[in-house]
């Protein structure tokens, strides 16, 4: 027999292929438990106990959320603050908040936000991205968007306008009526509120750094 | 090369994610090596085959 090359030799492809998918396998099944802990929704537990979790119980909505530059990560994460009152109360049970939160999941599914907006990278940017929005401070206190719906507090002023996109001229871009109820909305902001809290590693990259938005000179 | 391990919560997955070699080097060793190895074998097997 002629001098046969490994590298032409059918045996030695056959067990690197069973070896590569073998252990490929193996790693992305680790991998999607590895991910499934790590995307767990923690509980009110851990907020109080300052226990951190990528993303925090429901109850996250009463506290005080704020987006703070993390030097060693090189980037900016939410910071869960004191007790700060949501639509007048600061003592929002679990299940209560988790009931808000889930009308505003269906909501925000209902009135297909992703159609213009952008969750947690997924849907479109024809209008705002949605993931930090309740950081955004044109909705705080001394925020644009604040004082045009005339309402005193955050919560209530995502919830007007919400409730009547079409009152207010924000850009030419106008978001529409899409008939949202007042429980809806509420709803709506705890989900906003919630989905802001979560450890998204920076993303939107540069949220922070708009002019404008949160330390934006 | 080697960037200091920042993720909130320590995970294998995290540490060969946190520079552009980790994943890299790991995967040299976990899927090239062997191969150096299975790469004798079948030619010690040939070449006794002869």
């Amino acid at each position: 027999m002629a001098n046969k090359s490994v590298w032409s030799d059918n045996r030695f492809w056959q067990r690197s292929a069973t070896w590569i998918t073998g252990f490929a396998s193996i790693l992305l099944i680790w991998l999607t438990f590895d991910t499934s802990a790590q995307i767990s929704m923690g509980t009110d537990e851990d907020i109080q106990n300052g226990v951190k979790k990528k993303v925090p119980g429901a109850t996250v909505i009463n506290y005080r959320i704020t987006y703070e530059m993390d030097a060693k990560r090189g980037h900016e994460v939410p910071v869960i603050g004191g007790k700060e009152k949501f639509f007048g109360r600061d003592d929002w049970s679990e299940e209560e908040a988790a009931a808000m939160l889930h009308l505003g999941k269906l909501g925000s599914q209902a009135k297909n936000c992703m159609d213009c907006h952008t969750l947690l990278g997924n849907g479109a940017y024809y209008a705002p991205d949605l993931t930090k929005a309740w950081l955004d401070p044109a909705w705080g206190p001394d925020g644009s968007m604040q004082a045009m719906t005339g309402k005193s507090t955050k919560e209530e002023a995502i919830a007007e306008f919400l409730q009547h996109p079409d009152q207010y001229p924000t850009h030419a871009r106008m978001m529409p009526n899409l008939n949202i109820t007042e429980k809806e909305a509420i709803g709506l902001v705890a989900f906003l509120k919630h989905m802001s809290s979560i450890d998204t590693n920076g993303f939107p990259r540069n949220f922070g750094k708009i002019k404008g938005a949160i330390n934006g000179k | 090369m080697f960037e200091p391990f920042t993720d909130m919560v320590p995970s294998f997955f995290g540490w060969l994610n946190q520079g552009p070699l980790t994943l890299t080097i790991f995967l040299h060793t976990v899927i090239i090596l062997p191969m150096f190895w299975i790469y004798a074998q079948e030619k010690k097997r040939l070449e006794n085959e002869k």
